[in-house]
């Protein structure tokens, strides 16, 4: 878990924000780096991690910072894809960043009417399996909708022209969309860093350690649970809007519970404690995926075993060795007691 | 012992963390490949198919068919004295999975790639070639759409058009089982499933009155969700109906839990005649003598191929492999479209980019297990015999199942006129 004093400082003045998004520059420099040194295959699947960061980030923002665990965060993924194929498909077109954002939008309004459901009435498990459920209605409307493309999906889905007035943006050719994304993807994984970080962030931890004491003081914890909600939603929403013109292709698989485990497995993976463990996790989940992918029948089962034994060996994810090795290293020079490890048991509720 | 106790198991999980760091980066040695991958002496094709989940059986057949052909060629001497190499790839049954598995093996240069027995991943893959410079031959994709209105140069199918299928299957039910004139259909809820149904209803109201001289009734077909472990409330809609022939179009896993859920029911008592779309001996080698007795579309029957060299080659190929004595369609298709690879970049004279490959496959006349078969240039569609066989259950035998007789159609005579970019012209879609 991040430390209070260092978020704090962190979010104090604007340099020390820039400073603390250090690892986003450096992830958005190496993602650049990539259609230069690999493959176009490999900078295909660049492209699905990017997205992955994103979503896992968005579903993190919720668990490790408002204390609420999603298993259905994949209806809002979702959204946001099938709004960006199936709304320039059905009503003839319209402007690629107009779509972006009501595709956000709807993947908050999702998320609003879904929590003024939910939050309200349940708490715990009981508000996880109700996400659960949510998303599975969801994936079934999907199916059974015609202009959804139903079971089939909807293919053939094109990539943007941007179109500014002054100046237009050609995405559809070689790797322009790929860094479109590594664009949008970064300004939204900024946005869910200050999210975290800010005023709102705080109010956020301070209901996830103790819900009854923040009431007590003063703040609004069904509001602020719905507000992270909604930021939550959108963001897997943009995430899901900014995947369909890559891959051209939706499908119902993306609002089934499968999907929804995804940001789970990324943020167990890279530790749900850091905010930026999920995005390690979705990278090297994509790796473990790569590697695996020759291995026919048994690379579901070679991947789950794999992160078995990183949940076994490193509890708190890649992020909380790190911070425990960095504790150990602060301690050792200072010989001072070494901060706790990011353990997500201590994120829940 | 000096060392602490934590230092200890620090040190061991720095020994995991190695171990795991070296198994994870063991494969990256193969991330830098060049684009130039065709230039090295084989030429690799690329097979994406399910290898694993609901799909993986078929896949399984589209995985053997194609590997088989490989080792023949290879064995033969390979294409312009270039061996051939297969890199394959599991669609998981999900469209998304399969452009994803696509897009990697584009990236790796493979762009001659087989496989995409799925309608949907069949769609999707057409501007996905197109934008990368590759061609993919499907080997079972059932939608119309391929061939019609989202007909697209890069994609080939190489198997029989839904509408060559249907309409072999009615001229086998109206010459066979003139005086069953009230039909019914319990269809999967999907792409393949709307198209057959809609071609059958087409072939049953054209060809039917053609050949009997009755007019069928047909009742409203039952939609039956994808995926789904529960048929019983559709069977008991099915019961209802006043049916005397059963179309059903339920496929792979889906198929077997339909007909092992409507056993109980009596709906094979209620049945006079089961024609059963494309399963092939699913159903039968996992219902055994409980199968009911079924007339079942198939895109290659070794039987009804005896005495073709490819053909017997490609069987007894296959039953040493794998000790199955019932290898199914979608491994001839697969062979097929190996087969249209190695006869089309001979005719190239070795080049593979896909411009010069798509005009070598266009027209193309070569040999496949079911004998000649021709790619038509101006849809890109094989014509090829519909085949069809009738599976009865017999107790007592050792698979508990027997083909009692079986049908093979021309395929000029039964597949649709040339028309890409227009839809299929149906009288019920």
């Amino acid at each position: 878990m991040m430390t209070p004093d260092r978020t704090r400082k962190a979010a104090g003045t604007g340099g020390a924000t820039l400073l603390a998004l250090w690892p986003l520059a450096l992830g958005m420099v190496l993602f650049a780096l990539a259609p230069a040194v690999l493959n176009q295959g490999l900078v295909f699947l660049a492209g699905l991690v990017l997205v992955n960061i994103v979503f896992a980030q968005a579903w993190n923002l919720l668990f490790a910072y408002a204390g609420l665990l999603s298993f259905g965060q994949a209806m809002f993924f979702a959204v946001g894809a099938y709004t960006m194929a199936a709304g320039p498909q059905q009503l003839g077109g319209g402007p690629f960043l107009g779509w972006l954002l009501i595709a956000t939008l709807l993947g908050a309004l999702a998320a609003i009417i879904f929590g003024l459901v939910a939050l309200r009435r349940s708490g715990g498990i009981y508000f996880a399996v109700l996400t659960l459920a949510f998303a599975e209605l969801v994936h079934v409307i999907i199916t059974k909708t015609d202009w959804l493309g139903r079971n089939d999906g909807l293919v053939g889905i094109t990539r943007p022209v941007i179109d500014l007035g002054v100046i237009t943006i050609d995405l559809t050719r070689g790797d322009a969309y790929y860094y479109a994304m590594i664009l949008g993807c970064g300004l939204a994984s900024a946005a869910l860093w200050w999210a975290g970080h800010g005023v709102l962030g705080r109010s956020f931890r301070a209901i996830r350690q103790d819900p009854v004491r923040a009431a007590f003081l003063g703040l609004d914890v069904d509001r602020h649970r719905l507000i992270a909600f909604a930021i939550s939603g959108a963001a897997s929403a943009f995430a899901g809007a900014m995947f369909a013109p890559w891959t051209q292709i939706v499908t119902p698989e993306l609002a089934h519970w499968s999907q929804s485990t995804r940001p789970v497995l990324y943020a167990l993976l890279g530790g749900a404690g850091s905010f930026w463990g999920p995005a390690v996790g979705a990278i090297l989940f994509g790796a473990v995926e790569y590697a695996t992918r020759t291995m026919h029948g048994i690379a579901d089962i070679t991947t789950g075993l794999m992160l078995l034994a990183v949940v076994l060996a490193i509890p708190g994810g890649v992020m909380g060795l790190v911070m425990k090795l960095r504790g150990r290293a602060a301690a050792r020079s200072t010989a001072t007691p070494s901060p706790a490890s990011g353990r997500p048991q201590e994120q829940t509720p | 012992m000096t060392r602490s106790n934590d230092g200890y198991r620090f040190s061991r999980r720095t020994l995991l963390k190695s171990t795991a760091a070296a198994a994870a980066l063991a494969p990256l040695g193969r991330l830098w490949i060049p684009g130039a991958r065709a230039a090295d002496n084989p030429i690799t094709l690329g097979l994406v198919t399910p290898l694993s989940g609901a799909q993986e059986m078929l896949g399984s057949f589209v995985r053997h068919g194609a590997e088989i052909a490989i080792e023949k060629i290879n064995a033969d001497g390979g294409v312009n004295g270039r061996p051939l190499a297969l890199e394959m790839r599991d669609s998981k049954a999900n469209p998304a999975a399969a452009t994803v598995a696509a897009r990697e093996l584009l990236g790796q240069g493979v762009n001659l790639q087989l496989g995409a027995i799925s309608s949907p991943v069949a769609l999707a893959m057409g501007p996905l070639m197109q934008a990368a410079g590759g061609v993919v031959l499907t080997c079972g994709a059932g939608t119309e759409k391929l061939n019609h209105e989202d007909y697209n140069p890069h994609v080939f199918r190489i198997g029989d058009s839904p509408y060559s299928r249907q309409y072999g299957l009615i001229r086998m039910i109206a010459e066979r089982y003139p005086n069953i004139t009230s039909w019914g259909g319990i269809i999967p809820d999907h792409e393949y499933g709307r198209t057959t149904w809609a071609i059958f209803v087409d072939a049953m109201l054209t060809v039917f009155p053609q050949v009997t001289g009755k007019q069928p009734e047909i009742s409203r077909p039952i939609l039956i969700p994808y995926g789904s472990g529960d048929y019983k409330n559709f069977i008991a809609a099915a019961m209802r109906q006043p049916f005397e022939g059963l179309y059903t179009s339920a496929y792979g896993g889906d198929a077997v839990t339909l007909y092992q859920q409507a056993r109980p029911f009596g709906l094979f008592d209620k049945t006079k005649v089961l024609v059963d779309s494309a399963n092939e001996f699913l159903v039968p080698l996992a219902m055994k003598d409980q199968s009911p007795d079924t007339w079942t579309g198939t895109h290659w029957y070794f039987k009804a191929n005896q005495g073709n060299p490819m053909s017997d080659h490609l069987y007894n190929a296959y039953v040493e492999r794998t000790g199955n004595h019932y290898p199914m369609g979608w491994a001839a298709e697969a062979h097929a479209a190996v087969y249209a690879y190695k006869a089309a970049i001979e005719k190239t004279g070795g080049d593979t980019k896909a411009a010069a490959i798509i005009a070598a496959l266009k027209g193309l006349t070569f040999d496949t297990a079911t004998g000649k078969r021709t790619l038509r240039a101006e849809d890109n569609q094989a014509v090829k015999n519909a085949e069809a066989m009738r599976i009865q259950p017999k107790a007592g035998s050792a698979d508990g199942f027997e083909v009692t007789d079986y049908i093979s159609v021309p395929g000029d005579s039964v597949v649709e006129p040339p028309r890409p970019g227009e839809k299929l012209e149906l009288k019920t879609l």
